[in-house]
């Protein structure tokens, strides 16, 4: 899943027909303010200032500022931009004005098994979150489309009455027909409010998670994924990242903070299982890793530069289920590279090795990583006859 | 017995080079369990009309490569099953493609990345078809002793290790492709090993879940416990408990599930497959679904490295029980051929090599030139006449031989348009002709009357001189055995207009002090020669033979320095051609003189 930041998100919603308050997204205090001449309703309405950036609790961090009229907002964005949160730096401001409204509604579309689901309650805001028995349910098979009848009836379900049946039902409608055409995975609008001038639904704030895998055939998307985790991606990430997106099979690497048991191992299921493990027997991860699908040697090499480089690590735990068809000689081979430069950088002084791997030409690998032993590295090699997470147990045995 | 895959299952493959992969993998478990190749077709519309060559013990078997899965189904009509290989923005069609012929039964797609819509998409019309559609990002299903598709089971000594030969009495469905070569394995240590093994892909949402193939294994007789490696996210595990426990069942389930990490782990931060995704409120997580396994009765061992004893027990239950006999193991299994390489490796065989080298080896991790490693040379300041010496020669040259050798090369480089060489290079250029042959053009001018004298020239030089002939002696024999000398006359050089090139090498190698037998013998023969007739001097091609003969290279080398040094100019009147887009060229009529007989009636054919 991907997650999108709101202002693009937006401008998905308001391509499929879908009223969203004005807004723009500015990198200055001063591009704001030349905006706000351009654009009659900047000073006209109230606006909202938010950080435009992948953060949760910005209320709180003084990163959403309402009420504002234009002067307020170029000021708000002039004390936003560049401001440090842990490791996100503020870049961008996200300035919509403000629609007076009375009542709150709630709508989504999330992805099920069968297809989809689309929610509707006739409370919103935070009021939602605490009866969520009022939310009611359309369940639509892939492939299938709502009909008129069928939303304005989940409405009405909902405890919409009169002329905002049909409204809210077309609202969903649309949030549907957006989910649908642009392979989102959730889609969820909270509040949705009818705005006075017009009596049309608006939605005030959205919440957009897109199917990355689809991206090949969206030329659109011409925006970042946000991180999903509250952070910013770090140096090293990003790096991983991009030896990931240029190769044949995965590298995959996550920074845990203050952690002290480095993961090294190969596998999306295995990995978990020896995170898990780690945890079991009280251990602390200092990140996430893995790699699979017989990626080359030196994208290998380059993850396990990054995870030697971790502060204050005791361990790498370097784990493997049986591969079917991931050479374990030749991903070695980059481990062993990426130990070796790490060593003659002065890394890994202290740091104990584990290994346990099979597949295809694991003898050979397996005495590649035991001869290390020789060049002075701290290293504990065993084979596939040792079960496979028991390399974490012997690790942190106290 | 087993489920979806058996030993009446026969495939056609939809992709390209990841498909090819597989069907080696496949061919090595049919030969294995000593069947034949279960790979029908490939469907691969670049490579339509032709075959694939997927070795089978010690040969090849041709696969044919076909446009759509309906030409292979027509032309293989047993065909029941399809893999799919294909890349994820077309996965979905080919995914169709293959559900929607009539032949088709199962199919099982292994391809990774598919957009979410697209997998619900082909799941949904699977169904409706009431067809298995497996995957996306499925590392295959493995039946023991009876049909694999795809690479599970990984390498042949893993498939033998792990069983795989004959059935066991476990099932197995795991999301992750490296586990299920792992439960496999357990399986195979802890218990008797398995009936089918199922990778059902890391997805969020896999075509087929665990609760149809439960459903399946349920009524497969052999199958007595299923052992299910989940996963945190989705509700998959969740709805295998609720299967489970909804009414007695006959198969034992023994269940883990990974992700308790994430309990500790910073808020929002997650990590694994696609579908390792925990869901609001705590739903799907590891401990909902691991206290839901338990509760409708699954054996659930507390950790990973807890799951072979779990499955011992269950092993040893059903022993007692009388529910499984202990396995016969075969006496005698098939050894998967080495290749000459292996076997090499091993001294196991020997082979009389087809060619014998002494000057040169690729084969590390730079060209060494009789063992000299090229980057050496290199770096300890050696230069091209120093390879030369060692390709040619087998020697390290000195440092002034290597200079006579350039100096050779750089008087003999080139020598115009007009020479014969130059010509038809030019020639060849200018009809459009590519580097390589119009160079070779050039080079096949060379020889007896242009430029390819050096080693006859060198040769006889030698010979006079290791025969001490006197220089009238030389003359005499080379008039009687063999002609003119070679390497003495020019076409258009004489005493009074001399070769400046041989003035030039003459006078350096001189300056030298160094011994020159054959050049003093040449040079001695010039002015014998050169008194009859006053073009009959030392020409280059003769200077150049002395001296390298006088530098001790052998005599059948001697044409190379010339073909080397003229090679460069080759090129240059190659390139200059190119560079200004000549046109073709045709010799004008008035250079020709037409010798041939006039004009005249063609008599009756008789």
């Amino acid at each position: 899943m991907a997650k999108v930041l709101e202002g693009p998100g937006m401008g998905l919603m308001k391509k499929w027909g879908i009223h969203v308050p004005n807004y723009v997204v500015v990198t200055s205090a001063d591009e704001l303010a030349k905006l706000g001449q351009a654009n009659d309703w900047m000073k006209t309405s109230k606006l909202v200032a938010k950080a435009h950036e992948a953060l949760g609790s910005r209320f709180k961090l003084g990163l959403v500022k309402v009420g504002l009229d234009l002067n307020g907002a170029v000021a708000a964005a002039k004390e936003m931009i560049g401001r440090q949160v842990g490791s996100i730096t503020v870049t961008q401001v996200i300035v919509s004005e403000m629609v007076p409204h009375k009542e709150e509604y709630y709508c989504a579309v999330k992805s099920t098994r069968e297809g989809s689901e689309i929610l509707v309650a006739n409370c919103g805001g935070i009021e939602v979150e605490s009866n969520w028995d009022r939310v009611k349910r359309l369940c639509l098979e892939v492939g299938q489309t709502p009909s008129p009848e069928a939303l304005e009836k989940l409405a009405k379900d909902a405890g919409f009455t009169g002329a905002l049946t049909k409204k809210m039902g077309d609202f969903a409608g649309r949030m549907f027909t957006c989910f649908d055409n642009e392979d989102a995975q959730y889609l969820e609008v909270n509040p949705v409010v009818t705005r006075e001038s017009d009596g049309e639904l608006v939605a005030l704030d959205a919440v957009t998670l897109l199917d990355g895998d689809a991206k090949f055939r969206h030329p659109d998307w011409n925006f970042t994924f946000a991180a999903e985790f509250g952070r910013a991606y770090s140096k090293d990430e990003l790096e991983v990242m991009a030896v990931d997106s240029k190769i044949k099979g995965s590298v995959k690497f996550i920074e845990i903070p203050g952690g002290d048991t480095a993961m090294l191992p190969a596998g999306g299921g295995a990995s978990v299982y020896y995170s898990d493990a780690v945890v079991a027997r009280g251990g602390k991860l200092a990140n996430y890793a893995e790699y699979s699908g017989d990626p080359p040697d030196w994208a290998v090499e380059v993850l396990t530069e990054k995870v030697c480089s971790l502060p204050g690590i005791k361990n790498i735990i370097v784990g493997g289920a049986i591969a079917n068809f991931t050479d374990v000689k030749k991903t070695f081979g980059g481990i062993i590279n990426g130990f070796r430069k790490a060593k003659s950088d002065g890394k890994l002084k202290g740091v104990k090795i584990w290994v346990r791997r099979g597949g295809p030409r694991e003898k050979e690998g397996l005495d590649a990583m035991r001869a290390l032993k020789d060049e002075g590295f701290d290293i504990n090699v065993f084979d596939r006859n040792t079960p496979l997470t028991d390399i974490v147990d012997k690790a942190l045995h106290k | 017995m087993s489920i979806l895959a058996n030993k009446d299952t026969r495939v056609v493959i939809q992709g390209g080079q990841a498909g090819v992969n597989a069907a080696r993998r496949m061919a090595e478990f049919c030969y294995l369990i000593k069947r034949p190749l279960n790979v029908e077709a490939f469907v691969y519309p670049p490579d339509a009309g032709k075959t694939n060559e997927i070795p089978y013990g010690s040969g090849l078997i041709a696969i044919p490569v076909y446009k759509t899965v309906a030409e292979a189904t027509k032309n293989h009509p047993t065909i029941n099953t399809s893999l799919v290989y294909i890349g994820a923005d077309r996965a979905m069609k080919g995914g169709m493609e293959a559900l929607d012929d009539p032949h088709i039964k199962v199919v099982s797609m292994i391809t990774e990345g598919v957009p979410e819509k697209d997998a619900k998409r082909l799941g949904a019309h699977a169904r409706k078809l009431g067809k298995v559609f497996n995957g996306p990002s499925s590392i295959g299903i493995i039946s023991a002793g009876a049909c694999r598709l795809g690479v599970i089971g990984g390498a042949f000594d893993n498939l033998v290790l792990s069983k795989l030969y004959r059935e066991g009495s476990f099932g197995v469905i795991t999301k992750s492709g490296g586990l299920s070569n792992e439960i496999i394995w357990i399986c195979s240590q802890f218990a008797d090993g398995i009936t089918t093994a199922i990778g059902i892909g890391g997805d969020a949402y896999p075509g087929t879940d665990y609760v149809s193939y439960l459903e399946m294994f349920e009524h497969d007789p052999q199958t007595k416990a299923v052992v299910i490696v989940g996963e945190m996210g989705g509700d998959l595990e969740e709805r295998a408990a609720e299967w489970y426990g909804a009414k007695k069942r006959r198969i034992k389930l023994i269940g883990v599930v990974s992700g308790f990490c994430q309990e500790s782990l910073p808020k929002g931060m997650k990590f694994g497959h696609a579908g390792a995704k925990e869901g609001m409120k705590g739903e799907g997580s590891a401990r909902s679904k691991s206290d839901a396994l338990k509760k409708a009765g699954a054996i659930v061992p507390p950790t990973f490295g807890a799951l072979g004893p779990a499955i011992k027990d269950t092993y040893q239950e059903l022993l007692k029980s009388g529910q499984v006999k202990e396995p016969v193991e075969p006496a005698v299994l098939p050894k998967l051929p080495k290749s000459v390489e292996e076997a090499m490796k091993a001294d196991e065989v020997m082979v009389a090599p087809l060619i014998r080298t002494t000057i040169s080896d690729d084969r590390g991790d730079e060209p060494c030139y009789d063992g000299y490693p090229a980057s050496e040379l290199i770096n300890k300041g050696y230069e091209i006449p120093h390879v030369i010496g060692l390709l040619w020669d087998k020697r390290l040259i000195s440092k002034q031989e290597a200079e006579i050798i350039k100096r050779i090369m750089m008087l003999s480089a080139d020598h115009g348009p007009c020479v014969s060489g130059a010509y038809a290079t030019i020639l060849a250029a200018c009809a459009g002709i590519g580097l390589s042959q119009s160079v070779a053009a050039g080079l096949i001018m060379i020889g007896p009357r242009f430029g390819g004298a050096v080693t006859d020239a060198g040769r006889f030089f030698k010979y006079a001189v290791d025969q001490k002939m006197s220089v009238d002696e030389f003359l005499a024999y080379m008039k009687k055995n063999h002609g003119p000398v070679p390497g003495i006359g020019h076409r258009v050089k004489s005493l009074r207009n001399p070769d400046k090139r041989v003035k030039e090498l003459v006078g350096y190698v001189k300056s030298l002090n160094i011994k020159t037998p054959c050049l003093d013998f040449a040079l001695e023969v010039e002015k014998v020669t050169a008194a009859k007739k006053d073009n009959l001097i030392l020409n280059v091609d003769g200077t150049m033979a002395a001296v390298l003969v006088d530098i001790g290279f052998p005599v059948d080398s001697l044409n190379g320095f010339f073909i080397l040094s003229r090679t460069i100019g080759l090129i240059g009147h190659w390139v200059d051609q190119k560079r200004q887009d000549s046109r073709l060229i045709r010799l004008f009529d008035y250079l020709v003189n037409y010798a041939a007989p006039k004009r005249r009636e063609v008599p009756p054919l008789k």
